[in-house]
């Protein structure tokens, strides 16, 4: 791509964001500030029952009530509408609605739904349904779940199996067996998701006489989502019409399509629109987890601790997720080397259907896990061999100089010195300091740790990477749409596909589009959220996987030199001037050395869209562009089962400080400090923010948050007294050093940031306990990390 | 002695306005200010009174919205995070929140503002652990509180020097 | 989440609300702080037909000190006033103290000292603090007002002895003595804990020896406060070695426990707790009784 029109002044400042004018005096608009008018309020009715025959439901007395107006059954669901399309489509074909039709198959299962006046009166009609059930042998333990005999989801399907299957790269068992040793070790990881403090919600309108929907929500795929809903509602997309609001935090939880659908039937039986808003019980029981799960890692290396081989066996617990099974999986083979060179690599996927909550795309989608095995495996194997952890990790980095390399599942590094990375936490943390400090307090019966964890980050994921599980292509690439218009009076607004969830969209594109144009970023703006409508966008389009930086860019930064060149040509016709001679600058196009032979972009804006005699000949009216970009780096599975499933990356090396109470068990974060590289830094306050506020992620999955089930499948943590995530008095200040290595295959060589230290944080935190419990000989295998594990590993004889 | 009542009416004061109001027993204050007041700056997150997001001040004092109904609030003087902001422009604490970026989808940001508020009133000069202490009661998915904390010590630093004008 | 429906009242005086508390059936929510009961209506985990607001009630919200030094506190009291206020602080200390641990400054604004020992969470600190210090709660009903002390107020699980037609309007401390500790464990400041305890320990004036009175109680450990009555028998009693009494004495207070096995912590680590924080507390405690601060 050419340099930009305007000097690159705004792209890389701190800027004050633009949206938190608005946020900080209460003047958002989230899904539940907006309102139709008439619309009544729908609640849903949940399964009781991890697993169950629906007998019969009786909701007459439901509809009955004063102020219901609807009630939605499984039964007519069917009827009504389509299954729900999946967005991986695997093997196991099966029908799933928005209400569960013949059986419920986790707690919190929507079975029936209600539209009344208001929520209150919707409640107690849920109340006056009844609903016989059968109840059926949950499952809970995905190694359970995927032996023969299982009690089965599906028994159609004849397994709970969605995906199994061998990836293996390399002469990993030659490896193995010349290795000089082979660390093996078995690690699971819990359900846990990064609950964003909105919840979910949805409006749906319908109208009868276009037979059209409308929707509102707070739903971070909207591309994926109309297309769902289309199919399932019969309607064509073109009479579907979708807008996202302000996004209360997203981090991928915010994608339920079978909800809108619910919204959509309920309006369309009672001629109303119909407003949804989960609540806080529904989102921790049914919205989404991050799948807990097992891996068995065998690590093979040399004398010096040189790796050769990594062989994982990883069995992913999906839940009852239909819609986006084995997702976990492949973003977990895509990133599974960590940033080291490993020549051979095998890894085995097991993604499992189980009678709870479904999986879904939580922050990181499985690298958190898949970090936490590898950063845990290289701490022990350091131990094992004497060395210090920082070393052994420098001794297998890939290099700067060795990039852009690819790694055995064919992922492509971009850009990045992961040493300089480590070297610069370890120096700002004062790692040597901090060691002498903790010698001294060991003498002083003080129990400090210091942990060290390093990650790679990706940016964008490359759906053609889901061919690995059909053998098919459906979908493929990473793309975003979107569009620059110049107004008649030369302000400038844009749109992109890609709904904010607080990531500070308005802001940058703003100062992306600033730059391009030579303008200054107030006057662009760039529209909230989403519109079908009016913004454009692909299936692809949506706020997910840190693609921003690989496709929005590309797709805004594209649309914006299109306006620009357009600028120029019709100054160049108005000045008889070529256009080479020309540059933008401070809302003019100006000849360049000649500052005073200019033309504003209110006068170029007036004959593009009043004057239009006095356009250049074949030059079309108005001053707007589409753009979409598709990060080129994309590229089909090839035929050795490679592929690029993620596109470009940052990385960070995390280091934290922390000290165990011997006695309690209880563990206090004293220090964390994060190295951070995501290449060209367009916002530095942006960054910055995602770089803590992802890290806090990764220190509540370590320390405190927790899904659980019993046996039966009930669910015990469905408030936020039982799910416990981090408030600011349990976590230190996150220290941020950066690095900046552009990466050479986006628009403005920037990276992603969004899921950051979501991903090494776990690993860092747990690194730093054992390391604190060295004297009691504890390996860390499973989080979270509580006060009573922690004194359990203490007592004698537990090692 | 009037018999306990399924509607209520009830006259109390919000962000200096007097409200008049007849409403059922079971609406929450919350649900009162956002939906019948349009007020929606004040954010529902939980309602089981944990998250903080509902906050606001009732005489004077932070409260849950979620966790107090609005026929209990007759007579009372409610404040918002509209009420927290002046006529034009942002308040000294609303500055120092966007100039720190303590803020990233701003939904906690209301509850927040409201516990930073009661907070200077009755400690204008907070070390980090009692701005930390003070907000633990105020969760945020995002920010990971650091930018909140240096936002509530530079708010702090304002008042104290400037006897809080606006811009 | 919305409650079920519900009439609301909000009697101006003690005798109106005693007669609606009569006449509603016993299917009846008294509503304090709110800061418990307000979630179960929330949650419909209850669903009262009829909902007493007793907040428009004079003369429950009060902190008078005693002429014997102790102090009468109104049951409508709120946690932040229990915390700040100078006659609490000064003399009874452990009570300020365990008001400060409770949830976060909104909580505190609202909860009420008589809501939190009528709600009887077995995990809370001040009905532990209450029983420790042999508190008198005084309830009013249609037959008048009458008295009952602590330890007998605490029947079960969320369970007390207050019956469907009364209301506890006040409660009495006794004068309390310097040494006092406080411990608890939670997974985060402001929580529920997932064990505690208080102790009040006594000792003659210039002994540095063996302590002449002393009352432990833990929560998060039981049912409800668990008085850890071997435990103090051993800081009081005669023979065997002072210093190593009060480890002994933790010891005596983790088998006095029943504690529940929740998501949070299993009994056996509620137990261990106990013997820790017994010990932290009866340490804070003899270092008052020192004229020091603990650390």
């Amino acid at each position: 791509m050419t340099e930009p029109a305007g000097a690159a002044r705004w792209v890389g400042t701190a800027l004050p964001l633009k949206e938190d004018v608005r946020l900080v005096a209460g003047r958002g608009r989230f899904i539940d500030d907006i309102g139709q008018s008439g619309q009544l309020h729908a609640a849903i009715l949940r399964s009781p029952h991890a697993h169950a025959r629906i007998v019969s439901i009786d909701a007459r007395p439901a509809a009955a009530l004063p102020g219901v107006a609807a009630v939605l059954t499984g039964a007519e669901v069917r009827r009504l509408s389509g299954p729900i399309r999946p967005l991986i489509p695997t093997t196991a074909v099966v029908s799933d609605y928005c209400l569960a039709v013949d059986r419920a198959r986790y707690v919190g299962e929507p079975v029936a739904a209600v539209a009344a006046v208001d929520r209150g009166a919707a409640e107690d009609a849920l109340e006056l349904i009844r609903v016989e059930y059968d109840p059926l042998p949950a499952v809970v333990d995905p190694e359970e779940a995927l032996q023969p005999g299982a009690p089965l989801l599906y028994p159609e399907l004849g397994t709970n199996v969605v995906w199994h299957d061998t990836l293996t790269y390399g002469d990993v068992d030659g490896a193995m067996a010349r290795a000089h040793g082979v660390l093996r070790e078995r690690f699971t990881i819990q359900r846990y998701a990064s609950t964003p403090l909105e919840t979910f919600g949805a409006i749906a309108a319908y109208d009868p006489g276009l037979d059209a929907f409308e929707f509102w929500t707070n739903d971070q795929r909207p591309g994926l989502t109309i297309s769902i809903l289309s199919a399932s509602l019969g309607v064509p997309q073109s009479r579907i019409r979708l807008s996202c609001p302000d996004i209360g935090g997203g981090f991928g939880n915010k994608r339920r399509p079978a909800y809108l659908l619910i919204c959509a039937l309920l309006a369309r039986a009672a001629g109303r629109p119909v407003k949804w808003i989960e609540d806080r019980i529904e989102n921790l029981t049914a919205l989404m987890h991050a799948c807990n799960g097992v891996m068995d890692v065998e690590l093979a290396y040399q004398a010096d601790g040189t790796l050769l081989a990594l062989s994982v066996r990883d069995v992913a617990d999906e839940g009852k997720n239909l819609v986006t099974p084995s997702q976990h999986n492949l973003i977990k083979l895509g990133n599974i080397a960590n940033g080291y060179r490993i020549p051979a690599i095998r890894y085995e996927a097991w993604s499992v259907l189980t009678t709870k909550c479904p999986s879904g795309a939580n922050r990181g989608i499985g690298k958190p896990f898949m970090c936490f095995a590898i950063e845990r495996a290289m701490a022990l194997l350091a131990r094992r061999l004497g060395l210090d952890p920082a070393e052994l990790r420098l001794r297998n980095y890939v290099t700067a100089d060795e990039m852009p390399y690819t790694t055995p599942p064919g992922a492509q590094y971009d850009s990045g010195d992961y040493p300089a990375t480590l070297r610069r936490a370890l120096e700002c943390f004062d790692y040597a300091g901090w060691r002498a400090e903790q010698a001294r307090a060991r003498r002083g019966g003080r129990l400090l740790g210091i942990g060290i964890a390093t990650s790679i980050e990706p940016a964008g994921t490359n759906l053609a990477s889901y061919e690995l599980l059909t053998g098919r292509r459906t979908v493929s690439g990473s793309a975003e749409a979107a569009m620059v218009r110049m107004e008649p009076d030369g302000h400038v607004r844009v749109a992109v596909g890609d709904p904010s969830s607080g990531q500070g969209y308005e802001t940058v594109i703003a100062q992306i589009v600033a730059d391009e144009l030579g303008l200054t970023p107030g006057a662009v703006t760039v529209a909230r959220g989403f519109d079908s409508a009016t913004t454009p966008w692909l299936y692809l389009s949506g706020n997910y996987s840190n693609k921003f930086s690989v496709t929005d860019v590309g797709a805004i930064v594209g649309a914006a030199r299109q306006v620009a060149n357009k600028l120029r040509r019709l100054a160049a016709h108005r000045l008889e001037i070529d256009p080479g001679d020309l540059e933008l600058r401070d809302g003019a196009v100006v000849v360049r050395g000649v500052p005073d032979r200019r033309v504003t972009f209110a006068e170029l804006a007036r004959t593009a869209y009043a004057d239009v005699l006095g356009l250049p000949p074949g030059e079309e009216p108005g001053l707007e562009s589409r753009h979409a970009h598709q990060n080129p780096l994309a590229a089909p599975v090839d035929a050795n089962r490679r592929v690029r499933s993620q596109l470009v990356f940052s990385n960070a090396a995390h280091c934290c400080l922390v000290e165990v109470h011997p006695r309690t068990g209880v563990v206090t974060l004293l220090k964390y400090l994060v190295a951070h590289d995501c290449g060209r830094e367009m916002n530095p306050l942006i960054v910055e923010g995602m770089v803590h506020g992802s890290t806090v992620h990764g220190i509540g999955a370590a320390l405190l948050e927790e899904f659980r089930y019993d046996q039966q499948g009930q669910f015990l943590t469905s408030t936020f007294l039982d799910y416990l995530k981090p408030t600011a008095t349990e976590v230190p200040t996150i220290e941020v050093e950066r690095l900046e290595h552009p990466s050479p295959f986006t628009p403005l060589g920037a990276k992603g940031v969004g899921e950051g230290g979501a991903i090494p944080g776990p690993a860092a935190v747990a690194n730093a306990v054992e390391d604190a419990l060295a004297a009691f000989g504890v390996t860390i295998r499973s989080l979270p990390i509580t006060p009573e594990r922690v004194w359990r590993w203490m007592r004698p004889g537990a090692a | 002695m009037i018999a306990p009542a399924e509607r209520l009416s009830i006259r109390l004061t919000v962000n200096g306005r007097v409200i008049e109001r007849e409403i059922a027993a079971r609406r929450s204050l919350a649900d009162f200010l956002r939906e019948d007041l349009g007020l929606t700056g004040t954010h529902v997150g939980c309602e089981h009174g944990v998250c903080g997001a509902c906050t606001v001040l009732v005489d004077g004092e932070s409260a849950r919205s979620c966790l107090l109904f609005a026929v209990q609030l007759d007579g009372a003087t409610v404040t918002t995070i509209e009420g927290l902001t002046p006529p034009e422009g942002l308040s000294p604490i609303q500055q120092a929140f966007c100039a720190a970026h303590a803020m990233q989808c701003g939904f906690c940001t209301p509850g927040m503002i409201v516990a930073t508020t009661e907070l200077l009133r009755t400690n204008p000069a907070p070390s980090p652990g009692e701005i930390r202490e003070a907000l633990g009661g105020n969760l945020c998915m995002c920010t990971g509180y650091v930018n909140i904390v240096r936002a509530v010590a530079q708010a702090a630093a304002a008042l104290r020097g400037g006897a809080g004008e606006s811009s | 989440m919305k409650p079920a429906p519900f009439r609301y009242a909000r009697p101006k005086n003690l005798a109106d609300a005693v007669e609606i508390l009569a006449s509603a059936d016993h299917d009846v929510k008294i509503l304090a702080g709110g800061q418990s009961l307000v979630p179960m209506l929330n949650l419909r985990l209850v669903r009262p037909a009829v909902l007493i607001d007793l907040n428009g009630v004079p003369g429950l919200d009060h902190i008078t000190p005693g002429a014997d030094g102790g102090l009468s506190i109104g049951a409508l009291t709120r946690h932040a006033a229990l915390a700040d206020s100078a006659p609490v602080i000064e003399r009874a200390p452990l009570v300020a103290e365990a008001a400060r641990h409770i949830g976060h400054p909104a909580i505190r604004h609202r909860g009420t000292l008589g809501g939190s020992l009528a709600h009887a969470d077995p995990a809370a600190e001040l009905p532990a603090a209450l029983v420790a210090l042999g508190a008198e709660l005084v309830l009013h009903g249609p037959r008048g007002a009458r008295t009952i002390q602590a330890p007998e107020f605490f029947r079960g699980l969320m369970t007390t002895a207050l019956p469907p037609d009364e209301i506890l309007i006040e409660i009495r401390v006794p004068p309390q003595g310097p040494g006092w500790g406080f411990a608890e464990v939670v997974r985060r400041a402001g929580d529920f804990a997932l064990a505690g305890v208080v102790a009040l320990v006594g000792r003659p004036p210039g002994s540095s020896e063996r302590c002449d009175s002393a009352r432990l109680v833990g929560f998060g450990v039981g049912d409800r406060p668990v008085r850890f009555a071997a435990a103090e028998e051993i800081l009081t009693g005669q023979g065997g070695d002072p210093g190593a009494a009060v480890a002994r004495a933790a010891s005596a207070a983790a088998e006095a426990c029943d504690p529940p096995d929740d998501v949070h912590a299993s009994a056996e680590y509620r137990r261990h707790l106990a013997a820790v924080l017994t010990e932290e507390a009866v340490r804070q405690a003899l270092t008052r009784l020192d004229g020091a601060r603990p650390a």
